[in-house]
């Protein structure tokens, strides 16, 4: 107010009036100010709600509850021959040594029904890392000695709290005398809870404490790479030409429309052309990478394109007539000049074209990559899935296990973007500036 | 012969194609290089231009062979595979740079032939475009065109109810479904409408306060996290949508005595809305951020407040990118699935009010296409058929955007 | 521009060199619903070690059929799942691409529960008041209207004063046509003007038992049965329609309805005692057979005691097995790889 004042003392020609309505103009621009923030925040809070809702159901994906059993490598059912070579090893039952160290631990259960409970403490894929582990080590055969092994999914729910104990026995899925043994095996330290390493270093897997998404992770990656490598430059280019160099005439305008349709194409006609395109056409193989980055690619072009030119289209015209006027060809003012100006803008929209198609998984499903994938692919012609893929599978498992898999899954491809943001934001600020 | 060699060997040989061409260009006496239309680089590129074009042709034609459906055991053929074409590329690559470097002399406008070539690039790469869609209109003509035989046209574009109930095996005679395609559009609009309306604002305000308001660290810091919304994949929207959002809108509505369903259309639209955020908060900060220092300078030094020059100064100079950004993310909300398959459902009512159900036609596309039902079936062909309304419905709006944009297109500077 | 057109040339000639190997791994495409059962046995098979783990694609029993009768060689998977038989017009549309040995497999029933919170009392219904609250039309007073009931209370006294909002599968659905056809046909018939109309006019009757309302009281969810859990449980007053092994496994928070007085348990449904259960099959092309390593070792994984058995690893998944005996014909048949029969 005092300012105010000041200036009305000093210039007597200011009225009320006019300060009235300074005043009212400086209102409107805090109002103004306070709804950009406003806007933001309200964005921000969406964002964080689904983050916090997502990273609070997935963080236990992470951690894998075990149990630790005294095991007698016993030699005459690994290998009674004593080949010790690798097919042998490859194919002995060691499901019946996890078993004689169970019953061991519980020597008075008897009853069929019981045993088959009890053997089910131990998930299906230990089997798997025992038999790697003796392949790793063959000593270990004939002694005993005590291993780690992964527990089952229902156990493993009720150790995280997911399944409670007040539920009548008929309605949960672990019974009271599941619950009695767990209670036996803690009371002798033998649960505990590890790191899930196996989670992002395996493939796929139908029992959920053993699924793990590395293979996604790669499939994701590989398909990414190849719609990069198509998109961005395709789209750089188309973009150049139409905004620099195309002559305005009807074709050019028909060539807009057209790009700012196929924007609006639903992402599965996209799997549709690929299908017809790819595989019928090319005979490339399904399910593969280099099938989905193609796809891919042709989905995020017109994001592309249509980012990059709003960018070449708002650097102003006296830089290029600066550098035409210094005896540039047009090329060479173009590629010089406007394209690094520009640059932060088509960084932008490839940010999102990619993201995009990270996110994607409709298209996937024509051409194959909706898909149960055990093996992690090796190249961009191996059969893979997608992270998104991956998501959306686990989200549609009847295994309870697989929720906490799911926002796990999602968790890991949310790093994946704010990685791939990351390299993108530092370039765009490299090439970021005002005039 | 594999490829991976005659790759590296064709790299080897224009890489000293450059370098040779390069220092016969620096060898010409002084004053003819000064006069000569390029610099050495540019003789370099002017031979290894001549070097790749031969073989990437040849290269084009050989895949064209591979996919032929000639017999590939035929040993002829076998060979024509493995060893003419390798050697025909080898051969067409030296004979491109061996006339390329012949034809060095400092009378060559080499800048020109240059970007004789850059340009033809360009406007390869633009056309692209155009295979895309007659790839996309191709790849769904077929199957529409015998959807049209099973179902008459009046029914499909002037029906009013869409209920695809048709017999999944032959034994049931049952129910024969209809297929009037007017309320999925009706729905489609309806989402796409809701999502713009939480979007629009949102997006635009924040590009406002990030570009004109904003220190530099704010915007660095909340564009990217901004950017993230885009990325989350649509299944977690959806799930968010039907179990979050849905189920609250239900609950606000019954406490002040609205009749709310759980599948709304505005649960759907608000979550979408929220996923196009950032296609127009980026792409418009973007433009915003480009449009010339002197102009606000000139609004400033005018009197105007900052809210006055954003709104009368800034909006119009950056209109054609704002404009771009919002068709760009509309495209992407009328080309939404997962969503609205989630949140809103299957149920085609031919509606306005966002409280109730509705149903997309991507949505109607996926199920149909994922379905068990038999895949010559009407219900697997109105899939196609709808696709291909909605690329022209869309191509429609786009052309009338175009004319909108053209009309109001100012340019400063 | 010169490393970007090599990128290009490098990854088409990737493409061909991949394409030329000859393909070493089982393709299985096909249903959603067989999905859960087929790619368990798959990883089991893989584990075994001697074959690598198939490829299984969830594509739909439709898409799955198309991609399986497209034709013989690599490109083409060589086991499709469906959750119905396959169709004859589908036969002979393999037979035109030369696909004339097909080996048909039914592996078990899925039982289809209607459901609802366990906050609120479990549902009892006849197959007759499914009908009455689903129908687009039902009889009143010996005349069709459309249907009139709004609450589960106008169909009957005894049901609770709630809203029928029944969350369902769409009408692509294979569950949704299973569902129509042994509950609401099943419950058409108990009329006796419909059983009247059904022995004059068969496609008549059929038309009004299997068309389910349209007025927001059948809510078309979606086929991901897991979002119709939760669904439920954030909503007490729905009933939800989906697959047993969902309920399976949510049994703490959700509760099946007694339909016809019978509770919807894994006895029930495997003695035929629970009449809402559809077969679930898959397709072996014998062309393929001796071409792809581990076909025959596969199926014989598949209908092994130890995987579709009383007891075996898939029931743990929710597939309620066959009878003994259906399993015995059915496993000697598979590994002979018998050709189908259409009736």
């Amino acid at each position: 107010m005092t300012d105010t004042q000041e200036l009305k003392e000093k210039v007597s020609w200011v009225t009320d009036d006019a300060m009235e309505k300074l005043a009212r103009r400086h209102r409107s621009e805090r109002r103004f100010k306070r709804l950009g923030l406003s806007a933001i925040v309200i964005a921000l809070v969406m964002l964080a709600t689904l983050l916090v809702s997502i990273i609070g159901r997935g963080y236990t994906a992470f951690i894998q509850t075990t149990i630790t059993l005294d095991v007698t490598f016993s030699e005459a059912i690994i290998d009674p021959k004593g080949a010790r070579d690798h097919k042998t090893l490859k194919a002995a039952s060691y499901r019946t040594l996890i078993r004689e160290a169970l019953r061991k631990e519980f020597p008075d259960v008897s009853t069929r029904k019981d045993l088959r409970a009890l053997f089910g403490l131990i998930s299906k894929g230990a089997v798997q890392e025992f038999r790697d582990l003796v392949i790793s080590d063959p000593d270990l055969i004939g002694t005993t000695s005590s291993v780690e092994l992964t527990a089952s999914d229902d156990i493993d729910m009720f150790s995280k709290g997911y399944i409670s104990r007040n539920v009548s026995e008929e309605d949960r899925r672990v019974k009271d005398i599941e619950i009695k043994w767990f209670d036996q095996l803690q009371s002798n330290n033998a649960i505990q809870t590890v790191f899930n390493k196996r989670f992002f270093t395996g493939g796929d897997s139908r029992e959920p404490e053993v699924a793990g998404i590395m293979g996604a992770l790669v499939g994701s990656l590989y398909t990414l790479l190849i719609t990069f490598i198509i998109s961005f430059p395709i789209g750089l280019m188309s973009a150049i030409y139409l905004e620099e160099f195309a002559p305005k005439n009807k074709i050019t305008v028909l060539i807009e429309v057209n790009i700012n349709n196929l924007a609006a194409v639903p992402s599965i006609v996209y799997g549709l052309l690929g299908v017809a395109l790819f595989l019928n056409v090319a005979h490339m193989p399904r399910s593969a990478p280099l099938v989905g980055g193609l796809t891919l690619a042709l989905m995020t072009l017109p994001t592309i394109i249509i980012a990059a030119r709003a960018s070449i289209r708002a650097v102003p015209d006296s830089i290029r007539n600066a550098a035409l006027a210094l005896g540039a060809s047009k090329q060479q003012s173009v590629f010089h000049h406007v394209l690094p100006l520009s640059m932060p803008g088509i960084l932008t929209g490839t940010i999102i074209g990619l993201s995009q198609a990270l996110g994607e998984t409709a298209p996937l499903l024509m051409i194959g990559m909706v898909a149960f994938i055990v093996d992690i692919p090796g190249g961009v012609t191996d059969p893979a899935t997608v992270l998104p893929v991956q998501i959306f599978l686990w989200a549609d498992s009847p295994e309870r296990a697989f929720v906490e898999k799911t926002s796990g899954a999602i968790i890991v491809l949310l790093g994946f973007l704010v990685f791939m943001n990351a390299i993108a934001v530092l370039l765009r600020k490299k090439f970021e500036r005002r005039w | 012969m594999s490829i991976l060699p005659l790759i590296i060997l064709l790299l080897a040989m224009c890489a000293t194609g450059y370098w040779y061409g390069s220092k016969k260009a620096l060898s010409a006496p002084l004053p003819v290089r000064y006069l000569s239309s390029g610099n050495p680089h540019q003789f370099g590129l002017f031979v290894v231009v001549w070097g790749v074009l031969p073989p990437a042709m040849l290269f084009i034609l050989w895949l064209v062979f591979s996919f032929l459906p000639i017999d590939a055991d035929g040993s002829i053929a076998q060979q024509i595979d493995k060893v003419v074409f390798p050697a025909l590329i080898m051969l067409g690559a030296a004979a491109g740079l061996y006339m390329a470097i012949r034809e060095i002399n400092p009378k060559l406008r080499v800048r020109k032939s240059l970007e004789r070539c850059v340009y033809a690039a360009l406007l390869l790469a633009s056309t692209l475009s155009v295979f895309t869609t007659v790839g996309i209109v191709l790849s769904l003509l077929f199957e529409t065109i015998q959807f049209f035989e099973k179902v008459p046209y009046s029914e499909f574009f002037l029906a009013l109810d869409w209920s695809p109930q048709t017999a999944m095996r032959a034994d049931q005679v049952g129910s024969s479904g209809s297929f009037g395609a007017v309320p999925l559009f009706t729905g489609t609009m309806l989402i796409t409408f809701i999502a713009m309306i939480v979007a629009v604002p949102l997006g635009l305000m924040s590009a406002i306060y990030m570009t004109e308001y904003a220190s530099r660290r704010f915007r660095a810091t909340v564009k990217p996290i901004l950017e993230i919304l885009a990325g989350i994949p649509t299944v977690v929207y959806g799930f968010f949508a039907a179990l979050t959002v849905g189920v609250f809108f239900r609950d606000v509505g019954t406490a002040i005595g609205l009749d709310v369903v759980t599948e709304s259309a505005l649960a759907a639209g608000v979550v979408m809305g929220m996923m196009i955020i950032p296609f127009i908060s980026s792409l418009s900060d973007d433009v915003i951020m480009a449009v010339p220092q002197n102009l606000r300078d000139a609004s400033y030094g005018l009197g105007a407040t900052k809210s006055e020059t954003v709104l009368k100064v800034i909006i119009p100079a950056a209109l054609p990118g704002i404009v771009g950004a919002i068709l760009l993310a509309m495209s992407r909300a009328i080309g939404e699935t997962m969503i609205v398959v989630m949140a809103a459902g299957f149920a085609a009512n031919l509606t306005a009010n966002p409280l109730e159900a509705v149903t997309t036609v991507t949505v109607q596309i996926v199920g149909l296409l994922v379905g068990d039902q038999e895949f010559d079936s009407a219900k697997t062909l109105a899939a196609f058929a709808l696709a291909l309304t909605l690329f022209v419905i869309t191509l429609c709006l786009n052309v009338i955007a175009l004319l909108v944009v053209r009309k109001y297109r100012e340019k400063y500077d | 521009m010169l490393k970007k057109t090599l990128g290009l040339a490098v990854i088409a000639t990737v493409a061909i060199v991949g394409q030329a190997a000859a393909r070493d791994q089982i393709r299985i495409v096909g249903s959603s619903t067989v999905f859960p059962f087929s790619t368990t046995v798959a990883e089991t098979f893989g584990n075994k070690g001697n074959f690598k783990t198939p490829v299984v694609e969830s594509t739909g029993s439709g898409g799955g059929l198309k991609l399986f009768c497209s034709g013989i060689g690599d490109a083409h998977p060589d086991i499709t799942n469906a959750s119905r038989r396959i169709k004859k017009s589908e036969v002979s549309k393999c037979a035109k691409a030369g696909i004339t040995d097909i080996t048909e497999v039914k592996v078990g029933f899925d039982g289809i529960v209607l459901a609802n919170a366990k906050t609120t009392a479990p549902i009892r219904l006849t197959k007759k008041q499914i009908f009455l609250a689903l129908a687009m039309q039902v009889p009143v007073n010996g005349s069709l209207i459309a249907n009139p009931y709004r609450t589960w209370k106008d169909i009957d006294p005894s049901l609770p004063n709630t809203k029928i909002e029944v969350l369902g599968p769409p009408p692509t659905s294979g569950t949704r046509d299973a569902f129509v056809e042994l509950a609401m046909e099943g419950g058409a018939k108990k009329f006796p003007s419909l059983k009247a109309l059904r022995k004059s006019d068969k496609k008549a009757f059929k038309v009004i038992a299997h068309t389910v309302r349209e007025d927001g009281a059948y809510i078309e969810a979606g086929e991901n049965d897991n979002l119709i859990v939760q669904k439920l449980v954030a909503n007490p007053n729905a009933v939800g329609i989906f697959g047993f092994s969902f309920l399976d496994q949510n049994s703490d928070r959700i509760q099946g309805g007694i339909i016809e007085g019978v509770k919807p348990t894994f006895e029930n449904i495997s003695k035929g005692a629970y009449g809402i259960s559809r077969s679930l099959y898959f397709y072996v092309k014998n062309a393929h057979v001796g071409k792809v390593p581990g076909i025959k070792e596969f199926i014989a994984e598949f209908t092994s005691e130890d995987a579709f058995g009383e007891f075996g690893y898939l029931t743990d998944k929710g597939l309620i097995p066959l009878s003994k005996e259906e399993r015995t014909a059915i496993r000697k048949q598979a590994t002979s790889l018998t050709n189908l029969k259409m009736m």
